[in-house]
């Protein structure tokens, strides 16, 4: 009956058929992860829901909430949003370089009134955004090989360089990641993509050289040999595969994980909760986690593919692209295969700005689900939305 | 399905491109989320183990715990070095991250001074990393339980309880029980190979001096252990009470010192310079060794200051010297009995006469009386009893010097007694042997002058010349005098643990008869009107009377009218007095000596009666001589002669009961 309807003008206008097409069973596995981050907050809060895990709960719920309404919304809303998102975004990370605040060490919070905000995660999703609809726009050559590419270039590297220089080098280099993901899938030449990849190779050790602060060098060079000073530089990574590792297969018990409990893991609710999971319920606890996460962005990336518009499938495949770098990049953190950078694992660890990007980015791959077969129009020219 | 849809040439290929690019994109997510399933594999099912172990490692910890260290008592159980509880609150340096902050949250709970905190941060930037630097020692609880309630808090703060030593007598114990201080570099070396791990505990005190250096080992106890769960700053989680081993507490050691004597010795002197022995002349027990001017030795607990160390070790009258026992002086005429013994053994006979007109012509020399005008004709007792210097002048070289000397070794004289404390000095009593080795010529300090001149004799007659004895010898000399000639040692520990220390005392070889000669001098001293110290003797504890010899040692030649002249302190001569009571039936010997205190008899007397009297009052016997109680049911006995409570009247008998 659905199917039929679907075929009947106006009938995919309806909210309630729009609800039957949003992919619940993605929705149930993002569900799935956040249970089991709270479960592990549960218990590195002391087996008390207190402070972390009652929180971490609600805010999955009022998210999971915005998620779904966000999937509903039609992706033309999406299309006109795209720009003024980014130089909304844009503006925010001038403002935090011009009065921002600084905390731990890094200038990255704005103070709007209410709350503390982080403009740098609005970037992650605005740079999808606004990339998608460029490519959207751009025809196939100006996607492969063209002058024109430098636009969606300096739309990237403009907010990477005001991020590097909050200094959030994690965010920063997950912005970068997710664009160039973009502009890849979108169809960069091949050989730019290699001549890249070798620039990249031989700029990265003067980059670590003359570039990074003191303190990220040192977590550079102490990923290069953790156990050179267990209790200095190197200490939060071995603390980590000593959580891990100690797990074993089942793991310790929820409650009962010493590293976790005694908090010789650093960043316990945050980002090294992965290092908790793994201890309190195993090997099977990490890789139950790991094939959910692998299980979403199936989902996810699934979805992209089924877009007819060109602009929800570089959406969808931008938003999982950064919710792939964030699983990847913390999994490796954690387990002492990449240096410690302040990434957390998404819907697992405690923290609001993040689940609330994942969760918006989501809302935007489900409306790419639910509006999978609608045609966007090409404009031209950047007023041309406005006509 | 049908779709209405326009195909353009350019978005078929986009989206070719697209899809090829997303089964790429997919395809290396997969990889990777397969290369961290990997290594979480590697981590949990094959390293698995080393990591348990690890983990284990981190997570509990073995802490010393601390014995209580042994208390030292007095003779009847008064605590002379105890402990009390300390609260302190340490800084660990490593796990702080900003000083400044942390120290302003510290002063939010625990207000600092400002010189305070500079010293902190002093401390912080020289001590080692894991070394603990002490904020603030000595809290009250009050103060304690807040900054604990917040220390766990603050990284890098630690509020601790443990126990430290106290001196309930302040000073008056200085010397003979010395003090605990914080275990320097050489401590922890001369423990040897293994060094007690309770050496690097941060509240752990080691003995420096006295009794607390000699019986370090059996006060120290051993250290128990605690296995403890921790966490990553060191705060303790959990206990486990099965790995607990409890510390063995250090024995107590009792001292045969009395308490109260010992107090008011050091009280006696005052601000003079000196010390004080008594014995107990049966057993050998010292009631009281006290060396003045004394400190205070809780300051060197918590650590002296070094200007304060210097104050203490800059002054003229040492008090960080053991006088007692760690100083040697000429006798002067507190040797003349020991002279007239050995004159006895030499065949003089107690009646001789010798006429002192008040200088004595030896060789181109002569030698003077300390009474100018001369004392007219004396025998062997009242030449001791006026401490005339010409009969012993005149006789000494009929015992020779080196029968004094052998007199000098059976009384005590010269030797040294294993105290079983540090600082013992072993003075010296001459011989013509000594003499022969000491000037041989080998030193270029003293001239070649192996001979001895019967000149010499006559110095050492009086206790001068190159004799030189400590207090505790002229204690003990003075008790083996009173007590007839047992052998009797000094010793200071009653008791280690359990255990009593008792001995048995052989004879020494010099005749009875001879030793009640030299004691019926002594009682003369004290006790007729014209004896040196008769003034100064007084002990008013009715029949209980007390005997005794004076003596002045020079301390600079006389031959040198300008320190004469100066009258400064450290040039005056030594006032000494050693004196045994009660007469009649002797039990305590004392030697008393006040550093350049001009005269024994109007100085150092005053000072023996006083703390005599004290030992005298103490003993029940005493008291029982003393105070007699009313005879309720021989009313006859009491009506026939009535005897107060206290007898003050002198005993009108001058008889002298014999002594033993």
């Amino acid at each position: 009956m659905a199917e039929s309807a679907m075929t009947r003008r106006g009938e995919r206008e309806r909210y309630d058929v729009k609800l039957l097409q949003v992919d619940w069973g993605f929705a149930l596995v993002l569900s799935l992860i956040a249970g089991i981050g709270a479960l592990v907050l549960y218990s590195v809060g002391g087996m008390s829901w207190e402070p972390w895990a009652y929180n971490h709960l609600l805010r999955f719920g009022l998210c999971f909430v915005l998620m779904i309404a966000l999937s509903l919304v039609d992706l033309r809303w999406w299309l006109q949003l795209c720009y003024p998102a980014y130089a909304i975004s844009l503006l925010l990370l001038v403002a935090v370089e011009l009065f921002g605040e600084v905390k731990m060490g890094a200038q990255r919070w704005l103070d709007i009134g209410i709350t503390d905000i982080q403009p740098s995660e609005f970037m992650k999703l605005a740079i999808v955004m606004a990339l998608a609809r460029w490519y959207h726009e751009a025809g196939i050559k100006d996607a492969t090989l063209s002058w024109k590419l430098i636009i969606p270039l300096s739309m990237i590297l403009v907010p990477v360089l005001l991020v590097a220089h909050q200094p959030d080098l994690g965010t920063a280099m997950l912005i970068l990641l997710t664009g160039v993901t973009v502009m890849v899938v979108a169809g960069l030449d091949w050989r730019i993509i290699g001549a890249a990849a070798a620039a990249a190779a031989v700029a990265i050790p003067f980059f670590v050289i003359f570039v990074m602060h003191d303190y990220q060098r040192d977590r550079v060079l102490t990923f290069l040999n953790p156990e050179a000073d267990p209790s200095g530089a190197g200490y939060h990574i071995l603390q980590s595969k000593i959580a891990m590792g100690s797990g074993g297969f089942l793991g310790k018990g929820l409650g009962l994980g010493s590293q976790s409990q005694l908090s010789f893991l650093p960043e316990k609710h945050t980002d090294f909760i992965l290092a908790a999971v793994c201890e309190e319920l195993g090997f099977v606890g990490g890789f139950t986690v790991f094939a959910l996460y692998a299980a979403a962005i199936y989902m996810a990336l699934r979805i992209a593919t089924l877009s007819h518009s060109h602009f929800g499938r570089l959406a969808a495949a931008g938003t999982t692209a950064t919710f792939a770098l964030y699983v990847l990049i913390n999994g490796a953190m954690v387990m002492g295969l990449a240096p410690v950078v302040g990434v957390p694992q998404p819907l697992l660890s405690f923290g609001g700005s993040v689940m609330m990007t994942v969760m918006i980015g989501f809302g935007l791959v489900m409306g790419v689900k639910v509006h999978r077969y609608q045609e966007l129009p090409r404009s031209q020219s950047f007023f041309a939305q406005f006509e | 399905m049908s779709e209405p849809s326009i195909f353009f040439e350019d978005v078929n290929e986009k989206q070719g491109t697209f899809h090829r690019r997303i089964f790429l994109m997919g395809g290396l997510t997969a990889l990777g989320i397969f290369a961290l399933q990997g290594q979480l594999a590697l981590l949990q099912l094959v390293q698995g183990g080393k990591y348990k172990k690890l983990s284990a490692a981190n997570q509990f910890n073995f802490r010393i715990l601390p014995p209580p260290r042994g208390q030292i008592l007095d003779r009847n159980g008064n605590v002379i070095a105890g402990n009390r509880p300390s609260f302190r609150v340490l800084l660990i340096r490593n796990e702080i991250e900003d000083l400044d902050q942390t120290l302003d949250q510290i002063s939010y709970v625990l207000p600092q001074t400002e010189a305070n905190r500079r010293r902190i941060v002093r401390d912080v930037s020289q001590s080692q990393r894991f070394v603990p630097t002490v904020v603030a020692s000595d809290l009250s609880w009050e103060d304690f339980s807040r900054v604990n309630l917040y220390a766990s808090e603050i990284p890098g703060v630690q509020a601790v309880m443990d126990e430290i030593r106290v001196y309930h007598y302040g000073g008056a114990f200085a010397h003979v029980v010395g003090y605990v201080s914080k275990v320097s570099e050489k401590d922890v070396k001369a423990e040897g190979e293994n060094p007690d791990s309770l050496l690097l505990h941060p509240s752990f005190r080691i003995g420096k001096q006295g009794v607390e250096k000699a019986f370090e080992k059996q006060l120290r106890g051993v250290a128990g252990a605690q296995k403890i769960e921790v966490n990553a700053r060191g705060n303790i989680v959990a206990e486990d009470p099965n790995g607990t081993k409890p510390p063995t507490p250090g024995e107590d050691i009792t001292l045969t010192l009395d308490a109260e004597i010992q107090a008011r010795a050091l009280e006696v002197f005052e601000q003079d310079s000196g010390s004080a022995v008594m014995l107990d002349i049966h057993t050998g027990e010292i009631l009281c060794m006290t060396s003045a001017p004394a400190f205070d030795p809780n300051l060197f607990v918590s650590g002296i200051s070094s200007k304060a160390y210097r104050l203490l070790a800059d002054y003229e009258r040492l008090p960080l010297l053991d006088k007692a026992i760690g100083s040697t002086f000429a006798p002067g005429s507190t040797f003349k009995m020991n002279t007239a013994l050995a004159l006895l053994a030499a065949g003089v006979t107690a009646e001789e006469r010798v006429h002192c007109p008040g200088s004595y012509r030896f060789g181109n020399r002569t030698f003077y009386c300390h009474k100018k005008s001369g004392h007219g004709s004396v025998d062997m007792r009242h030449a001791l009893k006026y401490s005339c210097d010409v009969y012993f002048y005149h006789m000494c070289n009929r015992a020779g010097v080196d029968r004094i000397h052998d007199t000098a070794h059976k009384l005590g004289l010269g030797e040294l007694f294993d105290l079983e404390i540090a600082g013992e000095k072993k003075g010296l009593v001459p011989t013509t042997e000594w003499k022969r080795t000491y000037f041989d010529g080998s030193s270029r300090l003293r001239p070649k002058d192996p001979k001895w001149h019967p000149g010499e004799t006559l110095s050492v007659a009086i206790g001068q010349g190159y004799t030189n004895v400590s207090a505790l010898q002229l204690a003990v000399y003075t008790a083996r005098i009173a007590n007839g000639g047992k052998a009797v040692t000094p010793h200071l520990i009653k008791k280690i643990g359990a255990v009593d220390k008792n001995v048995v005392f052989k004879p020494i070889d010099i005749p009875a008869e001879h030793l009640q000669v030299v004691r019926e001098g002594m009682y003369m001293v004290s006790n007729d009107a014209d004896g040196t110290a008769y003034r100064n003797s007084q002990l008013n504890l009715g029949d209980i009377k007390l005997c005794g010899k004076t003596g002045t040692a020079q301390v600079h030649s006389y031959d040198n009218a300008k320190t004469r002249k100066a009258s400064i302190w450290k040039f005056k001569d030594h006032g000494l007095f050693v004196c045994y009571a009660p007469a009649d039936n002797p039990k305590y010997a004392l030697a008393v000596v006040l550093e350049h205190g001009v005269g024994g008899a109007a100085f150092a007397a005053p000072k023996a009666r006083e703390i005599m009297k004290v030992a005298l009052l103490k003993d029940p016997a005493m008291q029982a001589r003393i105070v007699r109680p009313v005879p309720v049911e021989d009313a006859a006995a009491a009506a026939a002669g009535p005897v107060p409570d206290i007898v003050d009247v002198p005993n009108p008998d001058p008889t002298i009961p014999p002594a033993d």
